[in-house]
């Protein structure tokens, strides 16, 4: 597997030390606006411009972790697929790590626990609150001893939730905003695409096989 | 009895423009505008510099009200003409859009229908003060600001509406060259509102034509725009072009998009929730940090009950919300 004459770009892209500080930087983007270019229009309420990158950021690692599988499998003789697909464990609990942030945000600006019990009167909130929860899940279950515990189909089956998450994550960011902000289709329609992309194939080969 | 109504061109001498007001300093500034040493101004010049300076009236003025910094005022903005990002009006609309001239239509149900200069309208209504209103968005944020204007009810009054008119509907600006989100057609445009006349004439609303004692920057609705405290931001539409007073309750944008989350009173409740999140209390802008919520309770009609409360005896505010 680990073949050392593979092109650089994937040699680059395989190295954690190249994913792992991009996950980071990405997060920690708000700092720019807030505290190198002091952005009148960021400082106006900080706490609430972080709590949006973070969801932000949760939904992008999510869409993009889940393009993985469908690229290695569209394309099982690329190297770059190959080397993102080391990656799903890292991006998949990264977006966990940025949905709980993102939570935490969200408590901090609401002022408290006190605020949950208006959350779950309101349909938007519920469905932030189920992807989490699904995240949770998931990450919790992210080890190779758990993999081992539960048996790979059990695990396998659990881990089809993270479609779920996806679509209740898209959802939950669609009602965001006063409008329907456009960079819900943008996240996730490449995952949205590549699930298609694969179930036709699959489709048509089953039936070119019968 | 006899009631004479003015002909369009009939108009008075306070209409007149005095000749000190003739040769004001932005024609001027224009002038130098076609040589090489102001060309770099002209475009910069706002619309309705008329009235400054200004003096804060003080029957409007709570002094335990602590102003938003104008930092904030003018550079956290929702103004979807110029996108739907707070930080993108300030960047777009001064990119080349234009508020000087700005002329507004009075038309409808009005005896005087005319079609007026924003500087001349400042002269006929009596020049301008300031006013400290609180402020508070839908999205349940809120600011102290400062504004320059005048009462809406002189507006009205010049407009002398007849007997007929029951509401008065705002149009906006629509130019999608100038505006990219109305190029992107983010909302339906122009936007529109509207007030009940009696919520019109009502001391409290206000047409602004500056902020912070100097004209109305362009994201903030340049050269004027509506002020309306005790309701909820949307219903300050900004960059006003018509004035149109009609019969039947107007349907205001967005109420038109999304009339489950947007009604046509909006008026500050923190009773009535948003579907999607709670009135009850709003972020107060340039206060509090990441673990300080800068947070107060929301008061009905955003403070102002006991100047607006009587327009809305009998009515079910939560029905019309």
């Amino acid at each position: 597997m680990a073949n050392a004459d593979a092109p650089f770009p994937v040699r680059v892209l395989r190295s954690k030390a190249f994913v792992l500080p991009l996950i980071v930087v990405f997060g920690l983007w708000p700092v720019w606006p807030l505290f190198v270019r002091q952005d009148p229009s960021a400082l106006a309420d900080p706490p609430k411009f972080v709590l949006l990158h973070l969801g932000f950021t949760a939904c992008v690692l999510l869409a993009t972790v889940l393009c993985f599988s469908p690229l290695r499998i569209l394309f099982p003789g690329s190297g770059a697929a190959l080397a993102l697909n080391r990656h799903r464990r890292l991006v998949g609990v990264s977006a966990f790590i940025y949905g709980v942030l993102h939570f935490t945000m969200h408590l901090l600006y609401e002022g408290g626990f006190g605020v949950l019990a208006t959350d779950i009167t309101t349909p938007f909130m519920v469905i932030g609150m189920a992807t989490l929860a699904i995240l949770t899940a998931l990450a919790a279950t992210s080890s190779n001893l758990a993999i081992r515990l539960m048996g790979g189909r059990n695990w396998k089956r659990l881990h089809r939730l993270a479609y779920v998450a996806a679509g209740l994550a898209a959802w939950h960011q669609a009602e965001a905003r006063k409008l329907f902000p456009m960079q819900v289709v943008w996240i996730f329609g490449p995952v949205a695409l590549l699930q298609a992309a694969r179930v036709w194939r699959n489709l048509s080969r089953r039936k070119s096989g019968a | 009895m006899h009631i004479h109504s003015r002909k369009d061109w009939e108009l008075p001498d306070s209409a007149a423009t005095p000749e000190k007001h003739f040769r004001n300093r932005r024609a001027f500034l224009k002038s130098l505008g076609m040589g090489i040493a102001g060309a770099a101004f002209a475009g910069r010049v706002s619309a309705a510099t008329r009235g400054f300076p200004t003096t804060r009236n003080p029957n409007f003025n709570d002094t335990s009200l602590r102003l938003t910094p104008e930092d904030f005022v003018t550079s956290y903005n929702n103004f979807y003409e110029f996108g739907t990002d707070k930080a993108e009006p300030k960047i777009y609309a001064n990119q080349g859009w234009e508020t000087e001239p700005w002329s507004i239509e009075i038309t409808g149900l009005a005896r005087n229908r005319t079609r007026i200069d924003v500087n001349d309208l400042i002269d006929r209504v009596g020049g301008i003060e300031q006013r400290v209103y609180r402020h508070r968005c839908v999205e349940a944020w809120s600011m102290v600001v400062p504004w320059d204007g005048f009462a809406l009810r002189k507006l009205v009054e010049l407009a002398d509406p007849t007997e007929d008119a029951r509401y008065v509907r705002f149009v906006t600006f629509n130019d999608p060259d100038s505006a990219i989100g109305q190029a992107r057609g983010n909302l339906p445009y122009p936007y529109v509102e509207g007030l009940r006349l009696d919520e019109a004439t009502n001391e409290l609303a206000f047409i602004a034509t500056g902020v912070y004692g100097k004209p109305m920057p362009n994201q903030n609705g340049a050269p004027l725009r509506l002020v309306v405290p005790w309701k909820y931001g949307f219903k300050g539409i900004k960059s006003i072009v018509q004035v149109d007073f009609v019969a039947t309750q107007p349907r205001n944008t967005w109420q038109i998009m999304a009339s489950n989350e947007y009604g046509f009173y909006a008026n500050v409740n923190p009773n009535v929730a948003h579907p999607r999140w709670s009135q009850a209390s709003e972020r107060i802008i340039g206060e509090g940090s990441f673990f300080n919520p800068g947070r107060k309770p929301t008061l009905m009609f955003n403070g102002y009950e006991s100047q607006v409360a009587s327009l809305y005896e009998g009515l079910d505010l939560r029905r019309n919300y």
